[in-house]
């Protein structure tokens, strides 16, 4: 298996046995590293908030490009004893698994601060170094085996793949078993069965320190893990931190940590109207992930209290009596109280979160009282999409979970989340789920300008024109009151006498009624007439989008489903313009993130790949020639964009993300790795060719095949989703593990020195890649950036045949 | 005599600090004070005359903590820690404004916060009640208030949402902190003829307020206000 790699003294063992052994080593620390990955992905979207995933990749892939340029400074002294160094990255990477965790917890960093203040951005560098660096070990750790120790690459790669896939398979089950808090044992327990197999490694000397940082390893795990330090912007933190706050129940698994905290100084009421004059019970707020998800008014099901009648979300309970209700996403007892309070028939609430609905109807039945006994109630636990594709029920209304927050949907932290339910094709189905008569409804915080309610009655309008349900504009009622408005929608037009219950509601309860037009409002402001002017385009104005607006109001679709992304950045200099000073809270952070995460791995990269060629006098210039350069970021940039999209659009089908994620990242990886460990057989040119080639077909056809396939399979059992998903991915998947491990045994057999500089290029421009896979599915949609993953594949194989060529001549 | 002016000047100046350290540090704040004022809040639509002045005396940068002090008169929110902010100087302008407080008004404050917002009201009303949730920042701003010299304020930790009954009823009342709806007790102890104002939104960003009226019979109106910058974003 070796062919030639220096040697480390003292090595008795057989070279097939050490070849094995750096193999299973590579393994266990890929798993490690990619359960890291997993983990951080709920770690930091506890302590801050989802928009830090994009991040999280890019420091694995940073940390491991930064480990292909420090491996091409340093060759030199590597490869006097590449077996040592290899045995000591992998002690060390393990530890730093968990050390690396807890010393990020005391860079004091706060994300909100980054757009103004210029001491915020060191404090961002060090805590992004401090969680690169496990990576940043590892990708030593995985590269020696092939820049060095000269094992050949298909093998090692395989390895490499196969162990990110078990890293995947295993965190998922992990994360049912382990509190929050404890998650990072589980990396850590993967490197330390790492670092047992480089212990039992005679060569490379120091086996003292080897025992040292083994024990250190042991000790990590059974030491207690690091207390979470949330951001203090997060509402669990802000709950946790008033007088006479306490938990009261919690729950973790695949869809998120649950917690439920009683405070007396909660008083939750969104929107609640100034005409409620009585008093709101105590509460419990529920937080999933740290963030508030819903309330639970304490013994609310023994009596549903008053104010729950009060808010300008009741409206479509005014407009049909006893109605069969289906609720799309369980807000704590809320929503169904609501119903209770407003005379539902009955209540069927699709929630996919398991650990959410056992966490509400088990562990706080105590506190809430449980359901109004007068309210048969149904929770379902799937996927709002395959609820509706599944379930042939009819309902009277359909109640979307709120769709805009006072806070965080303003700030723009959900822009770039997924939410197919708020589509062109989630409100079909939605639609199509309504008896006579029955309304589909959201709610949520009003804005200004104006952004959901414009953008949910334009999608609702276009859809209505498909199914030739026109005009649109006298199927809906739009109210609000002073912060929140509500949207109602049917297949029918509504009658002049149920518009008057509508204005009667509004006069009641002190509301306006924005649609249909009341003509003009006394006293009403610049907001308001916004609002009209815009609710009032939006039904009866020109279809399709207006590209003259500040904001992004057109309905979007499955194939970029963010419902949240309202910014045009080609508008951000006119907002600056109108707004001068004024213009931070109109920016989408989770967007600036986005192309923050661009912008620091393309600058970074930049950097440091100029490193080795400015300070290396080794051969390095010659070995780093832009065709190697141009090939491995070709990969590194298509690998992830069609990873990274079909774990996107998995979502849909599988339910929800976290199981989108492992399936995607595992099946990828398992099947990239079969495709790597079979690599020697098609590493000729003209076979390779065919692999391009193929890579290309298979990526395209596969992805078309599941968007086509992903409406009849919404309706389909989770083992036949599952199946059908891993089988579209596989073929591409199994072709795209070849690429790297054929053009690496090119460069070994050009003498290897270009080795480290391609692993470099190929993890920074995998960094790259996974910003560039959102930004594609935020404004190209996903068929178009797999096409591009796809046509980056076949400029890769135009290069292939020159990398390692140029070396040798 | 030329030479002694300057000199009476500058030892009233190094007496004045030393007996009031918190002016002492504020000379090199004024001009930074003054150019806020101009930029931020006048030009941006602000031009209550009292409201100018009493946001050109309260030293802003006192109210935040010293990491954040070279950046106290910068147009946007600080941290004031315990995840709480400072608003930036426009919002604390249009707030203060829309309430059209009176020297004989009696003002109450849900979420003293870092207690500049307070400071500015005790300039143009009588008396101010804030109420802060958090010991930590309820210890914070009333020592900086009393360095400072405001006797017209009085601050109790405890629940905002609850107002402030004994001292009830208030001519305005001003919530600083974002909520979710307004708290009946809050309008209980509006004064007839009262004007209450409260944000709407996160922790880092105003982009709407609710003002309420309760005319002379007590009925309660309520409107969406815009800050004057953010009206140019609709077009109007």
């Amino acid at each position: 298996m070796s062919t030639g790699a220096p040697r480390d003294r003292g090595d008795p063992v057989s070279e097939d046995a050490k070849a094995a052994r750096v193999v299973l080593v590579v393994f266990f620390l890929s798993a490690a590293t990619l359960a890291n990955e997993i983990v951080l992905i709920r770690l930091l979207s506890f302590r801050f908030w989802p928009h830090f995933v994009p991040l999280i990749v890019s420091q694995a892939m940073l940390g491991f490009g930064g480990a292909g340029v420090a491996l091409q400074i340093v060759r030199r002294r590597v490869e006097r004893s590449p077996g040592r160094l290899f045995a000591w990255m992998v002690l060390l990477a393990a530890p730093a698994f968990d050390l690396a965790f807890r010393a990020s917890q005391f860079v004091s960093f706060d994300p909100f601060l980054l757009l103004w203040d210029p001491v915020a951005w060191p404090r961002f560098g060090v805590f992004f170094f401090l969680l690169a660096v496990p990576f940043f070990l590892s990708g030593c750790a995985i590269a020696i085996p092939f820049a060095f120790l000269r094992l050949r690459p298909g093998p090692v790669y395989a390895a490499s793949f196969a162990g990110s896939a078990a890293g995947a398979l295993v965190a998922l089950p992990f994360l049912m078993v382990a509190p929050t808090g404890g998650l990072l044992r589980l990396p850590l327990a993967l490197g330390a069965v790492a670092c047992a197999f480089v212990l039992s490694d005679k060569g490379g000397g120091l086996r003292k320190g080897r025992v040292a940082a083994l024990c250190a390893v042991l000790f990590l795990t059974v030491i207690p893990p690091a207390d979470l330090k949330l951001s203090p912007y997060k509402d669990l933190a802000a709950v946790r931190n008033l007088p006479g706050a306490r938990e009261i129940a919690s729950r973790f698994g695949i869809s998120g940590d649950y917690r439920a905290v009683f405070a007396p100084g909660v008083h939750s009421a969104p929107g609640l109207s100034i005409r409620f004059a009585g008093e709101i019970p105590p509460q419990a707020t529920l937080f999933a992930d740290g963030e508030q998800r819903g309330i639970v008014p304490k013994d609310g099901g023994r009596k549903p209290p008053a104010y729950l009648g009060y808010f300008p979300a009741v409206l479509p309970y005014r407009l049909f009596e006893h109605p069969r209700v289906l609720q799309l996403g369980l807000r704590g007892t809320e929503g169904v109280l609501t119903a209770a309070a407003n005379f539902a028939s009955s209540v069927t609430v699709v929630e996919p979160a398991q650990e959410l609905v056992r966490l509400v109807r088990e562990d706080l039945s105590g506190f809430s009282g449980g359901w109004p006994r007068s309210l048969p109630v149904e929770i379902r636990e799937e996927g709002a999409r395959n609820f509706l594709a599944r379930d042939r029920r009819i309902f009277d209304i359909i109640e979307a979970a709120d769709i805009s927050s006072a806070t965080f949907s303003s700030l723009g932290v959900h822009a770039t989340g997924e939410t197919f339910l708020l589509t062109r094709e989630g409100i079909r189905a939605a639609l199509a789920r309504l008896g006579e008569g029955g309304l589909l409804a959201f709610s949520g915080w009003l804005k200004a300008p104006p952004r959901e309610n414009v953008k949910i009655l334009r999608t609702i309008r276009a859809e209505l024109s498909v199914a030739r349900l026109v005009p649109a504009a006298d199927r809906v009622a739009a109210i609000h009151g002073w912060g929140t408005f509500s949207v109602v929608a049917r297949r029918t037009p509504f009658h002049p006498a149920e518009i008057d219950r509508v204005r009667r509601f509004c006069s009641d309860y002190g509301y306006s009624m924005v649609w249909p037009a009341a003509g003009a409002v006394a006293g009403g402001g610049a907001e308001e007439r916004a609002l009209r002017e815009a609710v009032s385009d939006a039904m009866t104005g020109p279809p399709g989008e207006r590209g003259t607006e500040l904001f992004d109001l057109s309905p979007v679709t499955d194939d970029s489903p963010y419902f949240h992304r309202f910014l045009r950045l080609r508008t951000l200099p006119e907002f600056k313009r109108l707004l001068g000073s004024q213009w931070i809270p109109f920016v989408e952070w989770g967007i600036v993130f986005l192309v923050l995460s661009l912008g620091v791995s393309l600058v970074l990269a930049a950097m440091l790949l100029l490193l080795p060629a400015a300070f290396v006098r080794d051969g390095t210039g010659k070995a780093a020639t832009i065709s190697v350069a141009g090939y491995f970021s070709a990969l590194g940039l298509a690998y992830m964009l069609v990873e990274l999209t079909f774990l996107k659009a998995g979502i849909l089908v599988l339910g929800d993300t976290i199981r989108a994620a492992g399936l995607a990242i595992g099946g990828f990886s398992f099947f990239s790795g079969i495709g790597s460990a079979v690599s020697g057989r098609w590493e000729s040119e003209r076979a390779m060719k065919r692999v391009f080639a193929g890579i290309a077909v298979c990526v395209v056809v596969g992805f078309v095949i599941f968007s086509a396939a992903a409406s009849p399979l919404l309706a389909r059992g989770w083992g036949m989703r599952t199946a059908a998903f891993v089988a579209t991915l596989a073929p591409a998947a199994f072709l795209m593990g070849i690429p790297f491990p054929a053009a690496i045994s090119r460069l070994a057999a050009a003498g290897g020195s270009a080795i480290p500089f391609a692993w470099a290029v190929n993890g920074f421009f995998s960094v790259a890649g996974a910003s560039l896979a959102s930004i594609g599915a935020l404004w190209l949609g996903f068929r178009w950036t797999v096409v591009i993953g796809a046509v980056l594949y076949v400029m890769a194989g135009l290069l292939f045949q020159r990398v390692g060529r140029e070396i040798r001549s | 005599m030329k030479i002694a002016i300057p000199l009476i000047t500058i030892a009233a100046a190094v007496l004045s600090a030393a007996l009031h350290p918190a002016l002492a540090t504020d000379e090199p704040y004024l001009q930074k004070r003054a150019a806020m004022v101009r930029d931020q809040i006048e030009r941006e639509g602000v031009t209550d005359s009292r409201v100018l002045a009493a946001m050109r005396d309260v030293p802003r940068h006192l109210f935040v903590s010293p990491e954040y002090r070279s950046k106290a008169y910068e147009p946007y929110p600080l941290p004031i820690g315990e995840g709480q902010t400072i608003s930036q100087p426009y919002v604390v302008g249009f707030m203060t404004q829309i309430l059209r407080l009176k020297e004989t008004d009696r003002v109450l404050e849900v979420g003293t916060g870092s207690g500049y917002q307070a400071a500015v009201a005790a300039k143009l009303a009588a008396e101010v009640y804030s109420v802060e949730i958090l010991e930590s920042l309820a210890v914070r701003s009333r020592r900086t208030l009393s360095d400072l010299g405001f006797r017209n304020v009085v601050l109790r930790q405890g629940d905002g949402y609850y107002g402030w009954e004994e001292k009830a009823p208030f001519d305005a009342i001003i919530v600083t902190c974002a909520g979710g709806h307004v708290p009946p007790p809050l309008l209980r102890q509006l004064r007839n003829g009262g004007r209450m104002i409260m944000p709407v939104g996160g922790p880092f960003m105003t982009q709407n307020l609710v003002f309420i009226e309760k005319d002379a019979q007590g009925a309660i109106t309520h409107r969406n206000v815009l800050p004057v910058a953010f009206v140019r974003l609709l077009g109007h």
